[in-house]
């Protein structure tokens, strides 16, 4: 027993250490904690966007700096993992963080989100896309960088219906996440608001299916092709999806969430065409927008590679919008600051404008880049805003 | 018998020598009060309560269950539904009883009912599980695992299925941890000094001449099934308070196997083992994320790469089970004063029930 005692004894002095005296807040900077995934599945979502966050910083800090002080970063590791993300929430506070920010994913962020809440800071999420990843689920010191799924749902349907002249509508739900869903409950809400337009079938699969030939059937069974198919999917298993519908010989324009965004996958499904997601900005390198394109450089300048995604985006946002809050509260103090983030309307970003009220911390309209791919080369075709925001009583409701 | 101690008389120092072990992380947690080392103390309070719980069923019985991480589950979502506010439930879980739609108890209520509910649950399944044996019992907890994990996961209205459950109560003190662990190791310690808990141990190490001495297996199984049931839910009620957020597949493949070889790396066989696997591994743990981030050494900063901690705790208990294949405590209690060990044919063994 010796033996297991000195362990212990050893162990608990260990602790005593690594521990360390907690840091406190510094009046000379300001302090933005990261409580993202470093390690994990979640990495690949948290670490583009957290780049991104990292270059807004680095130019305030080159500009001189947020109310003459510098910004300077901490971070935490989550290791996508819940309650390590609460953890990691506390760690970056209690090193005086002024504003705390929270994995990409709500059910992954929420845990370090709400640590900050507890403690009355202000937390953003780098790019959740579900409305309660804000006050409806954190609290009311939260905030999402990114715009809601249920917009680019809206979004999709309204273009095509305006633009393409798409009157037949499908609805193909992967029901994996709530990310998919809240796809398809903007489409819903979209598709009754255009005259003419109908929803001819619909149907739901799992991310998961190795083969989705039944839905298939369903689709190919109807009377006449749909015009379009609203897909509300994701990675990895939308890529199967999008190559199975396509194979079986269905021409229907296929329309989806940012989630299909990018790339990196297209290789899988070499002569895609007839394919739109919305985009908050271009990784293609044919923004409309010059600066987005310098974006894109520098990101790649500083990170070794292209973004990969739109996701990237929603991290330069956020620090863009919280900075400029600051700066017109003149302090880093929470009140005061949300105040200001409230008072945000169609406030210029690179990548779109951004509103937010004291109901929503999220973006329930928004402006997008829709890229087409054609030939399997993705390329900006147009951009659209939704006619009407969707209310938040609709999106609380779901 | 005369002249022999009572089993109490030799045995009370164990769980006096392990609350002092529990106790003394929390002191330490008050003395160096940082925010993210509290919750990390926490953290090995909720799986002390969850690995002693494990033990009450799996040491005792020698019966492998892979399905008791269900019973947090159960815990976890009872103590949510109870402690939310009524407008957060009112939109997410429509579908819950008026009465825990329109109420809202504090959280020590939360973790009695977590318990209770957990406990009947482990009854009810128990009554069934608890007539197989050796591997199909096993498979069979494991089977029960994935139906309630699944039926947590698609009940949309009462669950919210897959999305996290957020707005539960978060305490961020130590002692109601504390507290409950210290609880759940009095009761396993007074469970495997009981009657039935040494019927028990009797019936896992000779199962036919225990039945054969009067027995009755099943029931004294399902008598351990139910206690450490009940021990699982508090720990789920725990964890959903420390966190504040709950979904159905935090409390799966990870949480089963994590809690299990905390307890086989301390010794499955006894309480000291189940406290201690947990203490040393979570201590092996901090250490390995605190090299991740890096240490100062003489100006220049080492660090392991991320993701290292995952790999090197998978080692590290391999080595440990390769020089100590039945745990730390080799099967056996920490008794006070140690001598006793040796002088009186090894006095925690025989509280034990004789094994290593």
């Amino acid at each position: 027993m010796k033996n297991y005692l000195k362990l212990g004894m050893g162990a608990a002095l260990g602790a005593l250490i690594l521990a360390g005296p907690a840091a406190m807040a510094d009046d000379e900077k300001i302090i933005v904690g990261f409580a993202t995934a470093q390690s994990g599945f979640m990495q690949a979502y948290d670490k583009p966007a957290e780049d991104a966050a990292r270059i807004r910083i680095d130019e305030i800090n080159k500009a001189g700096g947020l109310l003459g002080k510098q910004i300077e970063i901490v971070a935490a590791d989550t290791k996508t993992d819940r309650a390590e993300g609460a953890k990691a929430g506390l760690e970056v506070l209690d090193k005086g963080a002024d504003l705390v920010v929270v994995s990409c994913d709500y059910d992954f962020g929420a845990p370090a989100a709400l640590a900050a809440e507890g403690a009355s800071k202000i937390s953003f999420f780098l790019c959740a896309e579900s409305v309660k990843a804000g006050i409806q689920g954190v609290g009311p010191n939260s905030f999402s960088g990114s715009v809601l799924a249920a917009v680019q749902g809206a979004t999709m349907a309204e273009w095509a219906y305006t633009k393409k002249n798409a009157r037949n509508f499908y609805r193909l739900l992967d029901s994996w996440t709530e990310y998919n869903k809240g796809i398809c409950d903007g489409f819903d809400w979209m598709l009754p608001k255009l005259a003419d337009a109908k929803l001819v079938g619909e149907d739901t699969f799992k991310n998961d299916d190795a083969s989705i030939a039944a839905q298939i059937t369903r689709i190919k069974s109807l009377p006449q092709e749909p015009d379009a198919i609203m897909l509300c999917t994701m990675m990895p298993g939308g890529v199967s999806a999008v190559k199975q519908l396509r194979a079986a010989g269905i021409k229907s324009m296929i329309l989806n969430g940012s989630g299909m965004s990018g790339s990196y996958w297209l290789s899988a499904t070499p002569d895609l065409s007839n394919f739109f997601v919305p985009d908050q900005g271009s990784v293609h390198g044919d923004d409309p927008n010059p600066k987005v394109n310098e974006f894109n450089a520098k990101f790649k300048e500083v990170t070794g590679g292209d973004p990969s995604s739109q996701y990237v985006y929603p991290g330069y946002v956020m620090i863009d919008v919280w900075a400029k809050a600051v700066e017109r509260a003149g302090t880093t103090e929470t009140a005061a600051v949300v105040a200001e983030l409230e008072k945000m309307k169609d406030e210029p970003t690179l990548f779109g404008p951004r509103t937010f009220t004291a109901e929503l911390h999220h973006q329930n309209k928004g402006r997008y880049l829709i890229t087409g791919v054609d030939n399997g080369k993705p390329g900006v075709v147009d951009e659209w805003t939704i006619s009407e925001a969707i209310p938040v009583d609709y999106l609380a409701s779901k | 018998m005369s002249g022999r101690p009572t089993i109490l008389a030799r045995t009370w120092s164990t769980p006096v020598i392990l609350i002092a072990l529990l106790a003394l992380l929390a002191l330490l947690a008050y003395v160096v009060g940082s925010n993210p080392f509290n919750q990390t103390i926490i953290e090995i309070f909720i799986r002390v309560v969850l690995v002693v719980g494990l033990y009450v069923f799996i040491g005792n019985s020698g019966v492998i269950s892979f399905g008791h991480i269900g019973f947090t589950c159960l815990g976890a979502y009872m103590t949510a539904w109870l402690t939310m506010l009524p407008a957060i439930k009112k939109s997410k879980l429509k579908s819950l009883p008026d009465i825990v739609l329109n109420n809202k108890l504090d959280y020590g209520w939360g973790l009695l009912a977590a318990t209770v509910f957990a406990a009947v649950a482990a009854y009810v399944f128990g009554k069934v599980l608890m007539r197989l044996s050796g591997i199909a019992a096993s498979i069979a907890t494991f089977a029960m695992l994935a139906v309630i994990i699944q039926v947590y996961s698609n009940w949309d209205s009462v669950t919210g299925a897959q999305s996290s459950v957020v707005g539960i109560p978060i305490v961020r003190v130590v002692w109601p941890y504390f507290l409950c662990a210290v609880l759940v190791v009095l009761a396993a310690y007074a469970h495997s000094i009981s009657r039935s808990g040494l019927a028990l141990r009797a019936a896992r190490d000779e199962a036919t001449a225990a039945a054969a001495s009067g027995v009755d297996i099943p029931r004294e199984r399902l008598i351990a099934f139910v206690i450490s049931g009940a021990m699982m839910g508090l720990g789920g009620a725990l964890f959903a308070h420390s966190v504040g957020v709950v979904t159905p597949d935090t409390f799966y493949l990870g949480l089963t196997f994590i809690t299990l070889s905390m307890l086989v790396v301390g010794g499955m066989n006894s309480l000291s083992g189940a406290v201690l696997g947990v203490v040393v591994l979570s201590i092996i743990i901090q250490l390995l994320r605190w090299l991740e981030k890096g240490v100062d050494v003489g100006g220049s900063t080492i660090a392991l790469p991320l993701g290292v901690q995952e790999i090197a705790i998978g080692v590290v208990m391999i080595v440990i089970l390769m020089y100590r294949p039945t745990g730390l405590t080799r099967n056996k209690e920490l008794v006070w004063p140690m001598k006793k060990l040796s002088a009186e044919g090894s006095a925690a063994a025989a509280a034990d029930g004789k094994t290593a």
